[in-house]
């Protein structure tokens, strides 16, 4: 078993009403997107609001802090002064692996995700996902070797999306 | 993806208003809301135009088609997105096991 369970990590943030866009493969694997990843990201609002509910989700979530040597976590107790001053958090939680970006390459952060975001519905949870086409921005401008791998397939995604959109 | 969304993209990224490209291009913000709403359709010179008064550079490639894609996506999008998730966990524990797999001697 990964132990990865995407949907009790956002049915935490949502019952601590963090507000935040959910981006990378997992948004892209609810658009449709065929391909594997094993880990959430997130880009959440970074008012101190939110940063302290953010917080409590992650304590609830039992967040430690991912490195390579270390890949169950080095234990961290999340307050809102402290995930304010990075821009990235790599994290493992009881539940799996949570990335936690506040500016994603190419993008502005939550305001310019959250314009074009869309939400998605399952099993009564509410996802609110970053635009697939904000999804490929992010990734290009990312440019990581892993992001250009997947771009062709998100690519004919959004073209096969946008086939469909003006089918219907 | 047209070109009036590229133009918009661009624009949008670099925080400037219809009316403030427009201007960078010497044209008339009416222009601009027509090109980023699809009502009319900018040539390719233009579209690179516009996305450089913008501040960015526009990038083309050609990639070979690879139909294994549409397959896997057209697999994909014929399933719910909790279907879609359930198949991603799947892969996932599937290839730990995999993983775990010991060469028999």
């Amino acid at each position: 078993m990964t132990g990865f369970d995407p949907l009790a990590i956002l049915r935490t943030l949502n019952e601590h009403e963090v507000r935040y866009v959910a981006i990378g493969g997992l948004a892209a694997t609810l658009y449709g997107s065929p391909l594997t990843t094993g880990d959430l990201d997130i880009c959440p609002a970074a008012d101190s609001g939110n940063l302290e509910r953010l917080a409590a989700a992650l304590q609830a979530l039992d967040a430690a802090i991912y490195t390579d040597r270390d890949p169950n976590g080095v234990p961290f107790v999340p307050d809102a002064d402290f995930l304010g001053n990075a821009e990235v958090w790599n994290l493992v939680t009881r539940a799996g692996r949570l990335d936690v970006n506040f500016t994603p390459a190419g993008t502005g952060g939550y305001p310019d995700l959250v314009r074009d975001a869309v939400r998605f519905e399952l099993d009564e949870l509410e996802i609110p996902c970053a635009s697939l086409r904000d999804v490929i921005r992010s990734k290009e401008a990312a440019g990581r070797e892993r992001d250009r791998r997947a771009l062709p397939t998100l690519r004919r995604l959004l073209a096969a999306l946008e086939e469909q959109e003006r089918s219907e | 993806m047209d070109g009036g969304t590229l133009i918009r993209e661009a624009r949008l990224r670099a925080g400037l208003s219809q009316q403030a490209l427009a201007a960078r291009l010497g044209t008339y913000q009416s222009v601009v809301a027509r090109w980023e709403t699809g009502a009319s359709k900018p040539t390719m010179a233009t579209v690179r135009r516009a996305v450089r008064a913008a501040g960015f550079d526009l990038s083309v490639s050609l990639t070979p088609i690879d139909d294994d894609h549409d397959r896997l996506i057209g697999d994909s999008l014929r399933r719910s997105p909790t279907e879609r998730i359930e198949d991603l966990v799947a892969r996932l524990e599937l290839e730990e096991r995999l993983h775990e797999a010991v060469l028999v001697p």
